[in-house]
């Protein structure tokens, strides 16, 4: 393992924030170009719901005033960066007077917990099983999985929730109850504690949600491995590790999966961000109220605090695990090093 | 260079007999090594030579059981101090594997794991056939004497492959190669990827950590002029048949098959430069080899009786066959016809 340089990492740093810092113009501008505003489109609202606003002009520019939607662009944008440094992502336009933090602070712990055990669970397995697809003790039957993993990657995952849902909330019932819940991220009536019920509850009701997500990925991760693991098998080490007769569970593991992991760590930091937004529409699908939803409300609502609030955390989460992966290789491949860099 | 020590054991530790490898394609399976049989006696160093795909690393591959598919061995009978080796059920033979034969491979190119440390994949290979290693003092200082034995510093030690030279990992590999003390050893092109300097030391540290330990060993190689100083006796391959097989003195001073007359004339010389005799590639279909002799479509001397009869290895003299009618006490004056030829072209 190479040892750490300071030059290297101030440069990786450097690249990181400006990363963040594009991606956040880009936040800035993209909702700004769709007609309308947050103050209308809530107004639009008000008057589908209660028939009349009064005032709704007075209101429109009391509100306009109050969010600074009425300053020039470029004061708006360096307000926005401004704060975007302080970390203050400011207020959504649409739950007033809920800062974009409190929402984001009550989705994010859901969405974490849902696409982190999904991740846990597709990349363990699609790994494992792409690894024993290309394996040669592995018994001949196991291949159905590569038509299997094929079909289910082209699945969208919203169609997959569909189908969990039909499952296991109609198809499969038990005691006239379904099999796992469809809605919400825990039991009606519980309350957020730390105790093992509720996370009991947290875990059963999160089942198909993770499902559908573990079900669309797992076999691009499964895919990919067996194509590593089919280069790997060409190399010259392979032969010289037979050759040896060393174990076979042994040169599975230590020849084959420890080399051929390495692209995949990459590949999963990269698409940490997309996995997010992959699961989107299953938590509407499960009305599971984490950063999903809050983007999909945010995005519906024209909310532009909360869409820059929310796609702001998106950009350093993924940016975030594409500097931790670069400054980590090192530990995992031993040709890479950060010295001299 | 000093003089070489002779080897001139008749005890036989790999006996290779009616050896046919095939590789299957769509077309029909490509004959890769056609029937061929030879001995290696106990300390001996023979040398494998040939054009490229004549079939020489198919041969040691098929003796060590390493044929990748779509190769397979069709028949034959590999006979290590006394044990089958085709026979082996698969435990048995990954028990058998590095103790009885083991492999340098070229490790200068990709051989080495390179996310394992140098020692792990040295210890990989100990604790795999002895067990656990508790005394780990006693294998760091096993370790340091291996590569004390082929002249690598200890510090490389705790070292990844990519942090070797070409020349390193080659003698990594032939540490490795010879850490368990195997009966036969055999070195696959394992000094071709090398420069010229660095290929001779390898060849050397080779053949002292042979002749130090006491196997047997095959080298396998196109370089006629390096394999000359270190091999005992030399294996002429053509086409998948073994054509000549000699003490390495006899094979330069006199060659006997036509090809084996062709090769050595080949070895390129600083005192005149010689139209090169033999042409390039093997010009029948390997699917379909001609009838009888193998060589008589690319033969001077070849006449109606090469094409009509597979020449069968004859004992010229002690450890030396050749497999070409010429030598057969029938065609004597033809014999003599082709030699005078040979003599004024």
């Amino acid at each position: 393992m190479g040892s750490f340089s300071l030059n290297y990492l101030l440069r990786r740093l450097l690249v990181f924030f400006l990363t963040v810092w594009v991606a956040a113009t880009l936040i800035f501008i993209i909702p700004r170009l769709a007609p309308g505003d947050p103050i209308q489109a809530m107004i639009a609202r008000m008057t589908q719901f209660e028939g009349y606003v009064e005032n709704a002009d007075l209101i429109i520019e009391a509100w306009r005033k109050r969010f600074g939607l009425d300053d020039p662009l470029y004061v708006q944008y360096f307000r926005f960066i401004g704060n975007t440094l302080r970390l203050d992502l400011g207020y959504s336009m649409a739950n007033f007077p809920a800062t974009v933090y409190e929402l984001v602070g009550r989705a994010l712990p859901w969405t974490i917990g849902l696409v982190g055990i999904a991740t846990f669970i597709f990349f363990t397995v699609g790994n494992l099983c792409g690894a024993l697809l290309a394996w040669y003790r592995t018994p001949k039957w196991l291949k159905v999985l590569i038509p299997m993993s094929m079909t289910f990657t082209s699945v969208p995952p919203a169609l997959f929730s569909l189908l969990l849902v039909y499952i296991f909330g109609f198809l499969i019932r038990v005691n006239n109850n379904p099999l796992f819940p469809q809605v919400g991220a825990y039991a009606r009536g519980m309350a957020p504690e730390f105790t093992l019920e509720f996370f009991g509850s947290v875990l059963y009701h999160g089942f198909l949600p993770a499902m559908s997500i573990v079900l669309v990925t797992f076999g691009f991760w499964a895919l990919g491995m067996r194509g590593m693991m089919v280069t790997i098998e060409g190399e010259d080490y392979m032969i010289l590790a037979q050759a040896k007769g060393l174990k076979p569970f042994y040169v599975l593991y230590r020849y084959m999966i420890r080399n051929a992991i390495l692209p995949q760590m990459t590949a999963l930091a990269v698409s940490i961000g997309t996995l997010i937004n992959g699961s989107v529409l299953v938590e509407i699908m499960f009305v599971y109220n984490g950063m999903g939803s809050l983007i999909y409300s945010g995005i519906a609502n024209q909310d532009f605090g909360l869409i820059q609030g929310t796609s702001f955390i998106l950009i350093v989460t993924s940016a975030l695990a594409v500097l931790i992966i670069d400054l980590t290789y090192p530990l995992i491949d031993p040709r890479i090093s950060l010295e001299g860099r | 260079m000093e003089e070489r020590k002779r080897h001139d054991s008749d005890r036989v530790v790999l006996k290779v007999e009616n050896l046919r490898i095939h590789y299957a394609t769509p077309q029909g399976d490509v004959i890769a090594v056609s029937d061929i049989s030879f001995n290696l006696y106990e300390g001996e160093t023979l040398g494998l030579v040939g054009e490229s795909g004549c079939g020489k690393s198919t041969t040691a591959y098929g003796i060590l059981q390493l044929v990748q598919p779509p190769g397979y061995i069709v028949h034959g009978s590999i006979e290590v101090d006394g044990t089958e080796v085709l026979n082996l059920e698969e435990e048995a033979l990954r028990k058998f594997r590095w103790t009885g034969l083991s492999l340098i491979p070229q490790g200068a190119m990709n051989s080495l794991n390179p996310t394992m440390r140098v020692k792990d994949q040295i210890i990989d290979v100990i604790e795999s056939h002895e067990g656990k290693q508790n005394d780990k003092e006693a294998l760091r200082e096993r370790i340091f004497e291996l590569f004390q034995n082929v002249g690598l510093p200890n510090r490389i030690y705790n070292m990844y492959p990519h942090e070797l030279s070409g020349g390193m990992k080659q003698r990594v590999c032939i540490a490795m190669g010879v850490a368990l003390h195997p009966t036969v050893v055999i070195a696959d092109e394992a000094t071709s990827a090398l420069d010229v300097v660095v290929q001779r030391i390898v060849a050397q540290t080779l053949v002292k950590v042979k002749d130090e330990i006491g196997v047997s060993l095959i080298v396998i190689g196109h370089d006629m002029g390096l394999l000359a100083q270190i091999v005992d006796r030399i294996a002429v391959m053509y086409a998948g048949k073994m054509v000549e097989i000699a003490p390495v003195e006899n094979v330069y001073a006199n060659p006997l098959h036509p090809y084996t007359q062709l090769l050595i004339d080949s070895i390129p010389s600083i005192k005149e430069r010689k139209p090169l005799k033999i042409t390039e590639g093997i010009t029948h279909d390997p699917r379909n080899p001609p009838s009888g002799c193998i060589f008589r479509l690319r033969c001077p001397f070849a006449w109606e009786h090469c094409a009509e009869f597979e020449p069968p290895p004859i004992t010229v003299e002690d450890k030396h066959e050749v497999a070409c009618h010429l030598f057969d006490q029938q065609f004597e004056e033809r014999r003599t016809n082709a030699l005078a030829t040979l003599a004024n072209p």
